[in-house]
């Protein structure tokens, strides 16, 4: 017997194919006044094109390597190009070297830089998220709302 | 009867006592001080209501042993009416949806009594219960990062990964986490192979059962589990005797005996099933579990071509459950009917039974009530599309749409899309279909409905490989009595004129 017989009609089909779905989350550090982001002011940030909060910070994008399987879907979603486009134009030489983008090897390391830099703005996982970041919703509508648009399949 | 629950009750309790678990007993207020807690400190002024805390949690978490561990910690929320996260524990476990609101605005009244941690807690178990997931999910990872070595929190966490998420890969690794750190956890095996075997993986599951029988000698859960596994891989043979030496142990084991019955309904042997819920019924002392089993006992008149006495059997159910205040299982009994019902005006008659209780004045959260709701309307989906009654089916649709634009509940999301590809095969759009239908993987009358759709999109190739994901599906569902029979048929159909066929050629 499993523990939560309550969901049991939920389960049990285990020969099929998951229909789990990655929700990615944007995370800012709890301090950050920003608590919504548009999609397309989301591509300006990455993009490098808006590069600073309105309080006047200079924003640091930090994220896994656009190359990883599982961003593929996000840069996509984002930026409208593929894995190796969004790598060019996420290290823009362009981009103001007061604005730059991090890429970092695990989702931990991403939670740990937003919640130890108050102009910080992420990309993880949402089952990775803890108390130390603050989850932005995307186009007024935040992780496992009908409709968000970083839901990938 | 009181006696003999005393004296079970004493005897879990001196299982319990040699069995290796964590260690959230009280710790002297000295030692406490200068050790750091292991796992989440609970906060009470009574120490019987702290006792019978841990042992519900023993009982309830580590050794499945369900009704007793629920009611020990309604004994823990007895001994300190202000125990806030004992209030939310009871809420989180109970089948009884007037217990539940009940019990978790009580944990929220108290919870100025609680620690900081024990708030994340109770954040995590009402929002994994009321859609506030976000919030739960930080809760609860602050609480794993602080307490690594509570591996009950950990399981905890699993479990609803697995099990409400569908994150199997997140629930895997948190699980190898835990066994990494201590490869005899039993509760950890037993989450582990459930988590590998409802992600497909089911091979990987019975020697992790093995470890479970090994690490957990003399408990009944291991047994029951290796049998539920085997079942789920179509070794009915295997259930029952895994069943049966679960039995040796307890002989109270109610799931144990349940699973007999599912086994044998599975087997068609329907008499014998029902003399084994009928066991099972008797054996627990929990209302919402006893209709649960009385409901399949009712589906095996229906497996055995008896629809009058199944409907009179689920009828009674209905009336009973009405009664006592369990308008899930009421709704279900309706539901259930119409599934079988083979006259589709008589089955929509059912359905619309099935949505009155809903709408009645019952205690039900609204989680409950939306997914019940959703199912009922994608039954209705499906039950009109199978009529060929494409506008009943579009009416069905129409408010899953709306409920599916505002809900974050995974199930309503599902039967959205599923409800959505009827429509779209009953309008002959056959890609979009299945498109939409695949969003609908473990639903068994979803995937009847793709198998149609790709036999109709001139895909007969996968509409086979469906079919047999839908053939090879062994659980105790009413979905799956009612569609994989069918499966089952068609793919032998199949099977015989390929054989004929190539007979046939053979011979020119």
């Amino acid at each position: 017997m499993r523990n939560r017989v309550l969901i049991v009609s939920l389960l049990l089909a285990g020969v099929v194919s998951a229909t789990y779905a990655t929700e990615f989350a944007i995370v800012v550090n709890p301090t950050n006044p920003a608590r919504s982001v548009s999609l397309a002011d989301l591509a300006k940030i990455l993009k490098g094109k808006t590069a600073a909060w309105p309080t006047g910070k200079n924003i640091t994008v930090v994220m896994r390597d656009p190359s990883s399987p599982a961003m593929k879907f996000f840069t996509e979603k984002v930026l409208g190009v593929g894995a190796d486009e969004a790598k060019s134009v996420l290290s823009d030489s362009a981009r103001k070297p007061s604005s730059p983008v991090v890429f970092a090897q695990s989702d931990e390391e991403i939670v740990k830089f937003v919640g130890s830099n108050a102009a910080a703005i992420g990309v993880v996982d949402v089952y990775n998220i803890t108390g130390s970041v603050k989850v932005i919703k995307i186009d007024e509508k935040q992780p496992f709302d009908p409709g968000y648009v970083l839901k990938g399949h | 009867m009181k006696t003999q629950f005393w004296l079970r009750s004493v005897a879990i309790l001196m299982l319990v006592a040699g069995t290796p678990g964590p260690a959230t007993r009280a710790q002297s207020p000295k030692l406490k001080s200068v050790a750091k807690s292991q796992t989440v400190p609970i906060s009470t002024r009574s120490q019987r209501a702290r006792d019978e805390f841990e042992l519900g949690m023993k009982q309830r978490e580590d050794l499945l042993y369900t009704d007793e561990g629920l009611d020990s910690i309604r004994a823990a929320v007895k001994a300190d009416p202000h125990f806030a996260l004992a209030h939310a524990f009871v809420a989180f476990f109970t089948t009884d949806p007037a217990e539940e609101k009940r019990e978790r605005a009580l944990s929220i009244r108290d919870i100025g009594n609680a620690t900081h941690d024990e708030r994340l807690l109770i954040r995590w178990m009402n929002g994994t219960k009321n859609g506030q997931i976000v919030p739960a999910i930080s809760a609860m990872n602050d609480l794993l990062s602080k307490y690594p070595g509570d591996k009950r929190l950990a399981n905890l966490d699993s479990e609803w990964l697995c099990s409400g998420q569908q994150n199997f890969d997140r629930g895997v690794e948190v699980l190898e986490r835990v066994l990494k750190a201590d490869p005899n956890y039993f509760p950890a095996l037993n989450n582990l192979a459930y988590c590998y075997a409802l992600d497909g993986k089911v091979s990987m599951a019975p020697p992790l059962m093995e470890r479970y029988v090994v690490a957990l000698p003399g408990q009944p859960n291991p047994q029951d589990s290796y049998a539920e596994i085997l079942r789920m891989a179509g070794d009915f043979q295997g259930a029952l005797d895994h069943y049966r030496a679960s039995l040796k142990i307890d002989s109270h084991f109610a799931s144990s005996q349940a699973g007999l019955g599912s086994t044998y309904a599975l087997m068609g042997e329907e008499e014998h099933a029902r003399e084994e819920y009928a066991k099972a019924v008797d054996m627990t002392t929990d209302l919402g579990t006893k209709f649960n089993y009385r409901l399949l006992a009712a589906m095996t008149y229906f497996r055995q071509s008896q629809p009058e006495q199944a409907r009179k059997e689920y009828l009674a159910i209905a009336n009973e459950a009405c009664k006592a205040g369990f308008p899930l299982q009421e709704a279900e009994a309706h539901r259930s009917m119409a599934l079988f019902n083979p006259d589709p005006a008589s089955a929509l008659r059912d359905l619309n039974a099935a949505e009155a209780v809903l709408s009645e004045k019952h205690v039900l959260s609204a989680a409950d009530r939306d997914t019940e709701l959703a199912s009922i309307l994608q039954t209705r989906a499906f039950v009109a599309v199978h009529a060929s009654m494409p506008d009943v089916a579009q009416k069905a649709f129409e408010p899953l749409k709306i409920m599916a634009q505002t809900s974050r509940n995974n199930l309503v999301q599902q039967s959205y899309h599923s409800a959505s590809g009827a429509v779209l095969l009953a309008e002959g759009k056959f890609a979009d279909a299945i498109s939409e239908l695949q969003y609908d993987p473990r639903n068994p009358l979803s995937l009847e409905l793709l198998a149609d759709a790709q036999k109709d999109a001139g895909d007969a190739a996968t509409q086979q490989k469906t079919l047999a994901v839908l053939a090879a599906i062994n659980d105790e569902r009413v979905e799956t009595a009612v569609a994989a029979p069918l499966a089952r048929a068609a793919l032998k159909a199949t099977n015989k004129t390929t054989a004929q066929s190539l007979h046939i050629a053979g011979r020119l």
